[in-house]
């Protein structure tokens, strides 16, 4: 059950990380778009619609706005992108080995996703706009809101596997799937709907809802920069599918169980985009705090409890 | 931002929340409200001025795109007052088709608001549902009349089209596909937990409030206020198929949602009637060109409320003067008093709560002056124009 | 304004989207699928210049100019309409104002829209009448 390896600078530029990366997470928008628009009864975007979009935006010219900070209007979008991509490097891409790992590294891959919401926040914060300074705020509150329990939720697999190595993690989950599976369904559910948060998918769409702050913190941000958040945000969907597949559904071994069971995950965070109306951002802080740290602490102590009779 | 200073929201007149444009400022503490300023006129027409040097005729089409939305009520509107100044009314087979087809305007409306409403509350599984079933409304409109936004059914003097028996079952079928639907849809908007969170208490409206800010239509009967034209003052054919009145009490978004869709089982229920009892007559009376000179107020039950038109004649062949009031601008006032104290992130559903109509706005409304004139000089007129617009 | 018979639910809308997943979206594919219109469709005015008898009715009712009914010869009854779609609002008042049934709306000809602005002004009209017509025609309506 061992997992394949890729020659780190192959796995840095091409496969996984990288160009795999990107076009994966377009692939992975695709099919999220186009599931939703299913069960909206609509069409939904043809196969290229994401990398059309991707492409128009980058050839589109580049507006800065007064009073903004240069250099961190351009910075920000490279940083968020490429702390993304710098994630994927612990985590078993495709379910091949991933290319680097030390001990700890699900602590600073969890970090390194959260770079690209703090990047975000802090694009909102540098410009003057209004709709972009509260879709700032509604960034960070949620980030606030949901980090601590994706966290804990996160944990619960590691205690069980006893490392905190990604990589390690998941060879002990294809070791033992129905241990994992049976100890944190908990877990499970807060670290997807977290995902979500992350993601900042409906319901949890307060911070970039466009009825209310247009586009929130992005709403100045026009070509290229827009782009390069957007293909942040589908590597995030990528990584965060991965990381929750890997821990929670047993496992990702080989390139065909990776495909089926993030597509099969995505189908359930497409059914649940659907079915909800937006929250409101006091909702789901308080979701989040009285909810989910809830159930994410009941899953670390059956973990516990696992432990101490194991 | 300074301290001092108010942080204001601007939302509109470009804004992805509105689909018309009109302006309101909303100065925030955090995300509470603290106050609100509504500025309209953006798509102002001059359509009033407009009539003025047209014929009768052609003023009842210029009428009918005061509004998109509700087009036909404009038109009934018109044709009912100048009928009556003329002395003459509509054959009952034609006041039936009238309100057949205002009835069936009203589910349009009333659908395609609990779409946008619900987009503004970011359900757009809802909205989408919710237009997918509207298109079923919009098909029999088209049948009906042969268009799908402005019917142009009314004549002066009566309709220009009948109704025959394979139109009559296929709006019979539409009626009970979307009976069905709205079943359903009232079940979503009364018992979802995450859209009631967004709608239950939010712009709230006690029943004092709405009797002070006069808000009319099923915005005011969602706060309580018992008033519908349809039932106080019959018109078309409403005296022989009446309807009920459809009220509730707690005025809030979750009750103006629970009047619509309740007013749709009645519409659904008035036009099966309808259909069952048309009575058999012509389909116009003669209007004569030249309308008698004479004034004469004219007042329906548009979807969003009372509609109201002021009709002047000098015995010419063109409407002298003609005043439009639309329930719109009458349910503005609300906003103003709901949006203090409430979150940011509910302004959309509480501007889409009244079901504004942006283009029904826009009409000069002097409510006071110092003097107490009604007259406005040309030169009174410009200086206002040129504030207006600094 | 609590109705404590109503139990509050989770994700009413489940059932429409588990049907969803088994039937075809109901998107209309508009230029690809062109859909039948009703036969009341009001599309494009028609106009036949046998039955015309030059009333000048529809006209005086158009709302919006877009009817010009010029006259060859009153005598012999021969009529050219000059029909501007672009203005036309399709309301079919003139239709019905015509008391010699000469006008009449398709409903297979509505996709009206075009970059060039030739398409929009239509002749109707016995042929030579037209072909008349448009022969003399920048001494007959000089503003154009």
């Amino acid at each position: 059950m061992n997992n394949l390896t890729v020659p780190p600078l192959i796995a840095f530029l091409f496969f996984p990380g990288g160009l795999f990366l990107m076009f994966g997470g377009m692939a992975y928008e695709w099919i999220d778009r186009k599931l939703v628009a299913r069960f909206q009864n609509r069409i939904g975007p043809r196969w290229f619609q994401p990398l059309a979009d991707v492409v128009k935006l980058l050839s589109k010219e580049e507006i800065i706005p007064q009073g903004v900070d240069r250099i961190l209007f351009y910075l920000l979008p490279v940083l968020a992108l490429s702390a993304a991509l710098a994630s994927a490097l612990y985590v078993p891409i495709a379910g091949f080995a991933p290319a680097y790992s030390f001990k700890g590294d699900l602590v600073v891959t969890l970090y390194m996703l959260s770079v690209l919401t703090l990047c975000l926040g802090l694009a909102g914060a540098n410009t003057p706009n209004r709709f972009a300074l509260i879709g700032a705020t509604r960034t960070l509150t949620q980030l606030f809101s949901y980090e601590a329990p994706f966290l804990l939720a996160l944990l619960g697999p590691a205690i069980v596997a006893g490392t905190w190595t990604i990589g390690e993690i998941n060879f002990y989950t294809q070791l033992h799937p129905w241990q994992m599976i049976l100890t944190q369904p908990l877990g499970f559910v807060v670290a997807l709907v977290g995902l979500m948060g992350k993601l900042e998918l409906p319901p949890f769409d307060a911070p970039e809802a466009e009825t209310e702050i247009v586009a929130g913190a992005l709403t100045e941000y026009s070509g290229r920069g827009l782009a390069l958040f957007r293909i942040g945000k589908n590597v995030e969907l990528l990584i965060g599918l991965t990381l929750v597949s890997a821990f929670y559904l047993g496992g990702v071994g080989n390139p065909l169980l990776f495909v089926v069971k993030t597509v099969g995950l995505l189908f359930v965070m497409a059914v649940l985009q659907s079915l909800f109306a937006r929250l409101r951002i006091d909702q789901t802080v308080g979701l989040w705090w009285r909810i989910g740290a809830l159930l994410a602490l009941l899953n670390l102590l059956v973990v516990a409890l696992f432990r101490a009779l194991a | 931002m300074e301290e001092t200073k108010k942080f204001i929201v601007p939302i509109g007149p470009q804004h992805p929340a509105l689909k018309e444009p009109g302006h309101f400022e909303f100065s925030v503490e955090g995300e509470i409200v603290t106050g609100v300023s509504i500025r309209l006129g953006y798509v102002h027409r001059g359509i009033e001025k407009g009539a003025e040097n047209r014929s009768w005729v052609q003023s009842l089409y210029l009428f009918e795109r005061v509004c998109g939305i509700c087009s036909h009520v404009h038109a009934t509107a018109f044709a009912l007052g100048v009928e009556k100044l003329c002395n003459v009314s509509a054959p009952p087979r034609a006041q039936a088709i009238r309100t057949l087809v205002g009835e069936l305007e009203r589910i349009h409306s009333h659908m395609l608001w609990l779409g946008v409403a619900a987009h503004e509350g970011g359900f757009d599984t809802l909205f989408m549902y919710s237009w997918r079933d509207r298109e079923t409304v919009m098909d029999l409109l088209e049948m009906l009349c042969g268009n799908r936004v402005n019917y142009s059914i009314n004549l002066l003097g009566g309709v220009k089209f009948d109704i025959d028996h394979a139109q009559r079952d296929a709006i019979l079928r539409g009626v009970d596909f979307l009976e069905e639907r709205s079943h359903h849809y009232l079940k979503i908007c009364t018992t979802d937990r995450t859209f009631l969170g967004r709608t239950r208490g939010v712009g709230t409206m006690t029943r004092e409030q709405a009797d002070e800010f006069g808000m009319v239509g099923p915005t005011g009967r969602a706060s309580g206020n018992k008033r519908d034209v349809r039932i106080d003052a019959p018109y078309a054919s409403y005296a022989e198929f009446p309807v009920k009145l459809v009220t509730a009490e707690a005025g809030d978004l979750m009750a103006r949602f629970d009047v619509r869709i309740r007013e749709l089982f009645e519409s659904f229920r008035l036009i099966r009637l309808i259909l069952d009892n048309l009575p058999q007559s012509e389909l116009t009376a003669r209007v004569p060109r030249r309308v008698p000179a004479g004034e004469v107020v004219s007042r329906v039950e548009a979807p969003r409320g009372e509609l109201f038109y002021y009709i002047k004649s000098n015995g010419s062949d063109q409407p002298e003067r003609v005043k439009v009031r639309t329930p719109s601008l009458c349910n503005w006032g609300s906003v103003t008093q709901t949006a203090v104290g409430s979150k940011l992130a509910d302004m959309p559903m509480i501007l889409s709560g009244i079901d504004p109509c942006f283009s029904c706005n826009d009409r000069l409304v002097n409510i006071q002056r110092g003097d107490n004139s009604q007259v406005w000089t040309w030169e009174d007129l410009r200086r206002y124009g040129i504030e207006y617009y600094r | 304004m609590k109705k404590p018979n109503k139990r509050l639910r989770l994700g009413t809308m489940i059932g429409d989207v588990v049907r969803s997943i088994f039937r075809r979206p109901i998107t209309q594919q508009y230029p690809f699928v062109r859909t039948e219109a009703p036969p009341r469709f009001r599309g494009k005015l028609v106009y036949d210049p046998e039955k015309c008898a030059g009333c000048m009715l529809c006209v005086k009712d158009c709302p919006s100019d877009a009817i010009e009914l010029i006259t060859i010869d009153k005598a012999a009854k021969k009529f050219v309409m000059r029909y501007h779609a672009d203005r036309c609002t399709y309301c079919a008042q003139c239709v019905i104002s015509c008391r010699f049934k000469c006008l009449s709306m398709s409903s297979e000809d509505w996709e009206l829209a075009s970059v060039h602005k030739e398409p929009f002004e239509v002749y109707y009209g016995r042929e030579e009448d037209v072909a008349f017509l448009l022969e003399k025609r920048p001494a007959e309506c000089p503003e154009e």
